[in-house]
């Protein structure tokens, strides 16, 4: 029975409706993928000598074993976050012949195929089975090896058991991130220190292997306590989703902007109402730290604008860029009933143009923080910020009336590549070239300053010749709404 | 009030849709029957102007369809749940379907409390986002959006499916209330010849695309149309 499940599984992967799509695009993921798993097998190679690298003069079986926990640590509140839950696929067995625990295995053994759950074999395996064989002997290996799958295991089940409560009760999640937080700070300010717990945990199994097993007991008390669990509460719709009172909610500001603040306001709503467009925008929030990756001192100091320009650009417009790319798939489920309706679409191209606005200058005001690192940085950022919303937004928007691909907004978005296709790959390019193509000239000639005020006016320019590329991109979706809109309701 | 004319889609090699001539006359109430793959949606999704025909056109009050707006005006429609924004609560829904009107919120809700009946209960303050609710109650919303618009045109597609037997009395009384008041253009399509027979006074009925009977209804049509049918 177990087989014929995990067979539908597997068709269901593969048979997927957007699975057909641009051959490129699952190329590219099937490439993202192997490059992953060579970085994950390359680490564990060579981990003894990484060690050694960072961490000169210290013993490197100490660092590595206090390395372990720290991993499981940092994967736990990865997979709080991202690892999904298998439930739905069990809807079309639960009315047939089909005991009620084949079901639970089911889900249980189904919830082991995550990448989570081989990317911990792939780093640490290659270690166990070089360095700590030769220096313990084969039998202290392989408990090793066996501690650390009981680890990713105990992982798995702790994650899907927390996210499982976390339906009935929402407040589960916050508490344990809350939880994780509060170790890792007291980590940082060495009240205690996770790396010496692990350390001291496993050098107790390189003397006495045997110990190893106490994990794995871990892991087996997690599975049953999982399994009791699921046997208990096998409904899906408790399993699934909460029933949380809904309400209605208006947004008094947009509404100043009539008809064009309605839509953007309906927009608004779809982002925050659905778990793939939130996750898209917490992503950007992450962005916001790459300044510390690309503001350097010396390049500050040099008037070096080239290497910083790239990463104010990203951030002004990271919401632009990773949520416009999309546009307007993302309402497509809907797409027919706004094109039947009594809606302007210029006024539509205009709410876009709104939403942009809003979200390029409510990033750029967090990140004018990096203010105090130089006030040169805010010169860019300014000048960023204009060509975003300027010029940005009309690329964006001119790449989304040749999009004709729907989003499944039910899924989640961490490496979801549903509704991926040409024009997301292309629009990186124009996006984020252009910027250097006004820039560079003025850089080279030895004027980084005029080239920063060229991209600001032009950016300034296109803001105040809005009308024309409102027009310009209403011609562009005019000739190709048919298409768009057959597009969507495949 | 509206006027097709050598209408037709091809889809590969298959012509879905091919109709030479068709006028309907402002206060008719016509049904669309026909078995699946007729043609039906297709026609309502032409006439909506989003699908784009391979030759011929459609003139509603004498403007072509595809190349003006102002048909949206008077025209309201309800085909499936793509209509339905499903992330939004029934009142929302409303009051954004109302606003591209000019409706106030006030006065749409003003306007729902006639459809208390109608609703019987199920879709107003339940605290539910569309996309929750069962697909019979999604269509109830789509169809009170589309009421509520005060058309002078009405599309629906198959408004009896999913809907429960109180309700679909309750929809046909309120269909023929408004053509009586309003003079309300109405086409319906439906599987439910019952239905079709009693609220609708003129029957086209379509075969692969094509135009195969078009009369006005009478005592004798249900019998005629349930020969047809089961030919």
């Amino acid at each position: 029975m177990l087989i014929t499940f995990l067979n539908h599984q597997w068709k269901a992967f593969w048979r997927s409706k957007n699975k057909g799509g641009s051959i490129a695009a699952q190329i590219f993921i099937g490439l993202i993928l192997l490059y992953l798993l060579a970085v994950a097998v390359l680490v564990g190679l060579s981990l003894e000598i990484l060690i050694e690298k960072s961490f000169p003069g210290k013993d490197v079986l100490v660092v590595f074993n206090g390395f372990i926990l720290y991993y499981f640590a940092v994967e736990m509140i990865m997979r709080l976050q991202l690892q999904d839950l298998p439930t739905l696929s069990i809807i079309p067995y639960l009315h047939l012949k089909i005991p009620k625990q084949t079901i639970v295995n089911f889900l249980n053994v189904r919830a082991l195929f995550s990448a989570f759950n081989i990317l911990p074999l792939f780093i640490f395996i290659p270690f166990c089975v070089t360095a700590i064989a030769d220096i313990y002997g084969s039998f202290t290996a392989i408990m090793y090896i066996v501690a650390i799958i009981s680890l990713a295991i105990f992982n798995n089940y702790t994650a899907l058991y927390v996210k499982r409560l976390s339906i009935s009760n929402l407040k589960v999640v916050p508490i344990m991130l809350a939880l994780i937080f509060t170790l890792g700070l007291l980590e940082y300010f060495k009240v205690f220190s996770i790396a010496a717990i692990s350390n001291s945990v496993f050098s107790i199994i390189s003397t006495h292997p045997l110990a190893a097993l106490g994990f794995s007991l871990f892991a087996l008390i997690m599975f049953l306590v999982n399994s009791k669990y699921l046997r208990m509460n096998l409904y899906t719709e408790e399993l699934s989703r909460n029933d949380e009172k809904k309400t209605s909610t208006d947004y008094p500001i947009l509404g100043r902007f009539g008809e064009i603040g309605n839509l953007a306001a309906l927009e608004l709503k779809l982002i925050l109402r659905h778990k793939r467009t939130r996750s898209s925008i917490i992503m950007c929030v992450i962005f916001v730290f790459y300044g510390f990756l690309f503001y350097k001192k010396d390049f500050l100091k040099n008037d070096n604008f080239a290497a910083v320009l790239f990463a104010a650009v990203f951030m002004t417009g990271s919401l632009i860029s990773i949520y416009g790319q999309f546009m307007f798939g993302w309402q497509a489920a809907h797409f027919d009933g706004l094109l039947v309706n009594k809606i302007d679409f210029r006024k539509f191209i205009k709410a876009k143009f709104l939403l942009f606005t809003i979200m390029s200058t409510f990033t750029t005001l967090i990140i004018s923080l990096y203010g105090f690192i130089s006030w040169k940085i805010l010169a860019v950022q300014f000048a960023a910020y204009l060509y975003n919303i300027g010029i940005g937004t009309i690329i964006v928007l001119y790449f989304a009336t040749r999009n004709y691909r729907a989003i499944d907004l039910t899924k989640a978005a961490a490496f979801n590549f549903q509704g991926v296709g040409a024009s997301q790959w292309v629009l990186g390019l124009p996006y984020f070239l252009l910027p250097y193509v006004i820039f560079m000239p003025f850089y080279f000639a030895g004027l980084p300053y005029w080239g920063l005020i060229a991209l600001g006016v032009l950016g300034a320019a296109a803001l105040l010749t809005r009308e024309f590329w409102v027009t310009f991109l209403l011609n562009q979706f005019n000739k190709r709404k048919y298409n768009i809109a057959e597009g969507f309701r495949e | 009030m509206l006027e097709i004319s050598n209408l037709k889609k091809v889809y590969g090699n298959k012509t879905v849709v091919n109709i030479e001539e068709l006028q309907i006359n402002a206060g008719e109430t016509i049904g669309l029957v026909g078995n699946n793959g007729a043609g039906k949606t297709t026609l309502f999704r032409m006439l909506l102007d989003l699908i784009r025909p391979n030759t011929g056109q459609i003139l509603s009050k004498g403007e072509n369809v595809a190349k003006h707006d102002k048909w949206k005006d008077y025209t309201a429609s309800y085909l499936d749940e793509g209509f339905l924004i499903d992330y939004l609560t029934a009142e929302e829904y409303f009051t954004f379907i109302g606003g591209l009107h000019n409706f106030s919120p006030a006065h749409v809700m003003d306007y729902l409390t006639q459809y208390t009946e109608f609703f019987n209960d199920e879709i107003l303050s339940k605290g539910k986002y569309i996309r929750d609710f069962s697909k019979g109650n999604q269509n109830k919303i789509g169809i009170a959006a589309a009421l509520m618009q005060n058309p002078e045109l009405l599309i629906l597609d198959e408004p009896f499916a999913n809907l429960d037997p109180t309700t679909q009395i309750r929809l046909k009384a309120l269909i023929k209330n408004l053509k009586q008041e309003h003079k309300m253009t109405t086409l319906i399509s439906s599987h439910d010849l019952n239905h079709v027979t009693d609220v609708c006074d003129r029957i086209v009925l379509l075969e692969k695309g094509l135009v195969i009977k078009d009369f006005l209804t009478d005592e004798n049509t249900l019998k005629e149309l349930e020969e047809y049918f089961s030919e």
